[in-house]
């Protein structure tokens, strides 16, 4: 049966009736579900957010991805490998793997600038349990993963820094003495 | 005549060097079943001493129970590495390692003095339980307290 509006009316949007009786037209004006309305408002207030998926897209563009990854050396304080290497302004994921079996013990992946990883190291340590031994907000701090346990995956993303050496240790009291290696940037 | 009885006397000299050998060898520890995993048990327990140990120069006293948690669980890993050798030598292990466990309590009841002098003592006769349990295996398998981590975690990074 073809659909037929009513003549009478300007139709602008046309939904489907969820009961028809008799002669009443199977689709009518204004009754947009909620869902059709919030699709509808989304996508207008998306509008004025396109500059910036354009943006993310050109900087996807502009930075080369590079996947790191690095992980405990079992139950040993000591990461495995101790050197890592990616080119400067690459977009790089790292995780880290948590390979211990039988000590619970809590490592983190932090890359410092150079010369700054035991100041940062020390001065988690002196802010003590209550920052969780993670940097937050710290300059000297390039990119920190969050902390894992025995088994865990964690990962961050980080644009490198320029080219050079830079420092990363485990900032877990005391881990930084053992657990340290180096990133090395190279140019593009 | 005389050709007869120095080729005896060299076989004997032989024999001899060769039971001095296996003598030697067999005090200096007997090649376990599993001889990558007893080194990795070692290396763990040498490296949470070393953990253990420095705490001591910073003072964190409070800290040093931790690591005592961390040794025992880390003995879990010699349980593990041991678990096919023979009854005997299982005993021998499981004795001195309990000693080291023993030893790494007492460095974590010390530490509640805060005295210093008293938790290196303690540290000590740690050190000397642990080298009871090295001496059980052969040299190139042991991790003595103090030999872990490896040279190139002692040393910082890099400085550009």
């Amino acid at each position: 049966m073809a659909f037929d509006p009513p003549a009478s009316r300007s139709v602008e949007v046309w939904l489907p009736v969820t009961k028809s009786a008799g002669w009443a037209p199977r689709f009518q004006l204004g009754k947009l579900p909620l869902m059709r309305r919030r699709d509808l408002l989304a996508g207008l207030l998306s509008v004025p957010l396109l500059p910036a998926v354009h943006a993310a897209a050109a900087a996807s563009a502009k930075h080369s991805e590079v996947s790191l990854a690095i992980a405990t050396d079992g139950d040993l304080l000591a990461f495995k490998p101790t050197e890592l290497t990616c080119t400067t302004e690459s977009l790089v994921h790292l995780t880290l793997f948590h390979t211990g079996k039988y000590i619970t013990q809590e490592h983190d992946w932090v890359l410092t600038a150079p010369g700054a990883a035991d100041a940062v190291a020390q001065s988690l340590l002196a802010a003590g349990d209550a920052g969780g031994y993670v940097p937050h907000g710290d300059r000297r701090v390039i990119a920190a993963t969050k902390m894992c346990n025995k088994g865990e995956h964690v990962r961050v993303d980080f644009i490198a820094p320029a080219p050079g050496a830079y420092p990363f240790i485990c900032t877990y009291p005391g881990h930084a003495a053992f657990m340290r290696g180096t990133l090395r940037v190279t140019p593009r | 005549m005389g050709i007869h009885k120095t080729s005896t006397m060299g076989i004997a000299l032989v024999c001899i060097g060769a039971l001095t050998v296996a003598a030697m060898h067999r005090a200096a520890g007997a090649q376990p079943q599993s001889p990558d995993q007893v080194h990795t048990a070692l290396r763990i327990l040498a490296s949470v001493y070393a953990d253990m140990e420095s705490k001591l120069p910073g003072g964190q006293f409070d800290r040093i129970p931790h690591e005592n948690m961390e040794f025992r669980e880390a003995s879990g890993a010699m349980r593990d590495a041991i678990d096919k050798e023979s009854d005997d030598f299982k005993a021998k292990v499981l004795a001195a390692l309990d000693n080291a466990v023993s030893a790494s309590q007492n460095v974590a009841d010390t530490s509640k003095t805060h005295d210093a002098a008293k938790v290196r003592k303690a540290l000590d006769a740690l050190v000397v339980s642990m080298r009871s349990l090295n001496g059980l295996f052969p040299e190139a398998l042991r991790a003595e307290p103090g030999s872990v981590p490896a040279p190139q975690h002692n040393r910082p990074p890099p400085q550009p």
